[in-house]
C-alpha cells in the first residue's frame, strides 16, 4: 500500500526533471530498486498507470533494474552477495554486517523528447 | 528521442523533510522515539507504561498514527498529557510531512515525543520521520519467526520490545530463538521482554529510556 505515495515521489521527482530538461514527453524511467527495500515493483506499475495520466509521464514505462544485496563482513572482511536479506556473512556466519548495496531506490535516467 | 541521467532518490524528498523535522526536535532537545509494531501487538499499552512512569518528571508528548479514528487517543488522553492525532486515511504508514504538517501545531517544548506509527511491520520501516530512533515491538502470539520475516524494520530499529510475555505458557513463542532472530538481524540491538498488562520487566525499560533521555537533554547529536 506504501507505493502509492513512493509512486506519487517518483511522478513527481520525474515531471520535475522532464521540466528541467525541456522534455514534453518521457518514454522511459530508468529506475534502480535495491533487493533490500520493501518496494514492490508490481505495486509501483499498478499506481503508476493510475498518477500517470495528464502527466509527462503519461507514455511511459517504467523499466526496474534490481540491485542486489552486497554485504562486508566487519569481523572477516569478506564481500558478498546475498540472495535473501538474512545478515549473516556466508563466509563465517558472524552477523556483524555493512550493507553495502541493496537499500537504493533512486531514478538513474529518464528517456524522452 | 534523448536520454538523461538524474541519479536522484525517490524518497529523497522524505528524508530532507525528516532531517528538518530532527533539526527542530533537537532544538527543542526532546527525545522522539518512532514507535513501531503490527495491529494490536501493544503500541498503546507500552505507551500508556512508559508515559505514566515519565510524565511526573518529564514532558511528553504522544503523537498518534492511525488510518482513521482516535480510539488510542481517547484512551491516551487519560493519562492527561498532550496527544495529537494524525489520521493517514489510506497511507499505511507515518511520513515525515505529516509530522511536519503537525509540527506547528507544537508550541511547548517537550522532553519526550512518542509516535505510535500506524500497525504494521513493513511499510513504516522505508520511512524516517525525524526521530532519534526506531523501537518495534513484537508480541509473543504472532510467533518467534517475525525477526526474519521482517529483516528491515529490526535491522534499523535500536530497540525492540518483546511484549505479551505473560502469554508465553500458552503460546508456541520460543523466546531464545526470537532474541537469536533479532541479533541476527541487528547485533546491536536493544531487547527487553514485558508484558504491559502486568508491567513486569519496565524497569529496565525505563532505566534505558531514561539513560536515553538524559543524553539527549545534554545537547547531544548524532
Amino acid at each position: 500500500m506504501h507505493e502509492y505515495s513512493v509512486t506519487k515521489s517518483l511522478v513527481d521527482l520525474c515531471n520535475q526533471e522532464a521540466e528541467r530538461n525541456k522534455f514534453a514527453k518521457i518514454y522511459k524511467i530508468n529506475l534502480k530498486i535495491g533487493k533490500f527495500t520493501g518496494f514492490s515493483p508490481d505495486s509501483i506499475n499498478f499506481y503508476f498507470g493510475y498518477l500517470k495520466p495528464n502527466t509527462k509521464c503519461s507514455n511511459a514505462e517504467i523499466i526496474f533494474e534490481e540491485i542486489p544485496i552486497r554485504i562486508k563482513c566487519k569481523d572477516c572482511g569478506k564481500e558478498n552477495i546475498i540472495d535473501e536479506p538474512i545478515l549473516m556473512c556466508p563466509n563465517c556466519g558472524k552477523t556483524d554486517i555493512e550493507i553495502i548495496s541493496g537499500r537504493e531506490f533512486f531514478v538513474e535516467s529518464i528517456e524522452g523528447e | 528521442m534523448r536520454r538523461v541521467e538524474v541519479l536522484k532518490p525517490v524518497l529523497v524528498s522524505n528524508k530532507q523533510r525528516a532531517q528538518e523535522n530532527r533539526k527542530k526536535f533537537d532544538s527543542m532537545n526532546s527525545l522522539v522515539i518512532n514507535i513501531i509494531a503490527s495491529p494490536g501487538a501493544g503500541k498503546t499499552s507500552f505507551i500508556y507504561r512508559v508515559v505514566e512512569h515519565f510524565k511526573r518528571n518529564y514532558r511528553v508528548l504522544i503523537i498518534e498514527g492511525d488510518i482513521r479514528g482516535q480510539v488510542d487517543s481517547e484512551c491516551l488522553l487519560k493519562l492527561k498529557v498532550d496527544v495529537i492525532q494524525i489520521n493517514t486515511l489510506t497511507e499505511c504508514h507515518l511520513d515525515a510531512f505529516m509530522i511536519a504538517q503537525v509540527l506547528p501545531k507544537i508550541k511547548k517544548k517537550y522532553d519526550l515525543v512518542l509516535v505510535e506509527n500506524v500497525g504494521n511491520l513493513v511499510c513504516p520501516a522505508e520511512f524516517e520521520i525525524g526521530e532519534d530512533f526506531k523501537l518495534a515491538i513484537l508480541s509473543t502470539p504472532e510467533g518467534d519467526d517475525k525477526p526474519l520475516k521482517y529483516p528491515l524494520l529490526f535491522h534499523l530499529s535500536k530497540v525492540v520490545v518483546i511484549n505479551k510475555c505473560d502469554l508465553l505458557p500458552y503460546v508456541d513463542f520460543n523466546l531464545k530463538k526470537a532474541k537469536a532472530g533479532f541479533k541476527k538481524e541487528n547485533p546491536k540491538i536493544r531487547i527487553f521482554d514485558v508484558s504491559a498488562k502486568t508491567g513486569k520487566g519496565f524497569e529496565k525499560v525505563y532505566r534505558f529510556l531514561e539513560r536515553e533521555l538524559k543524553v539527549k537533554k545534554k545537547g547531544f547529536k548524532k
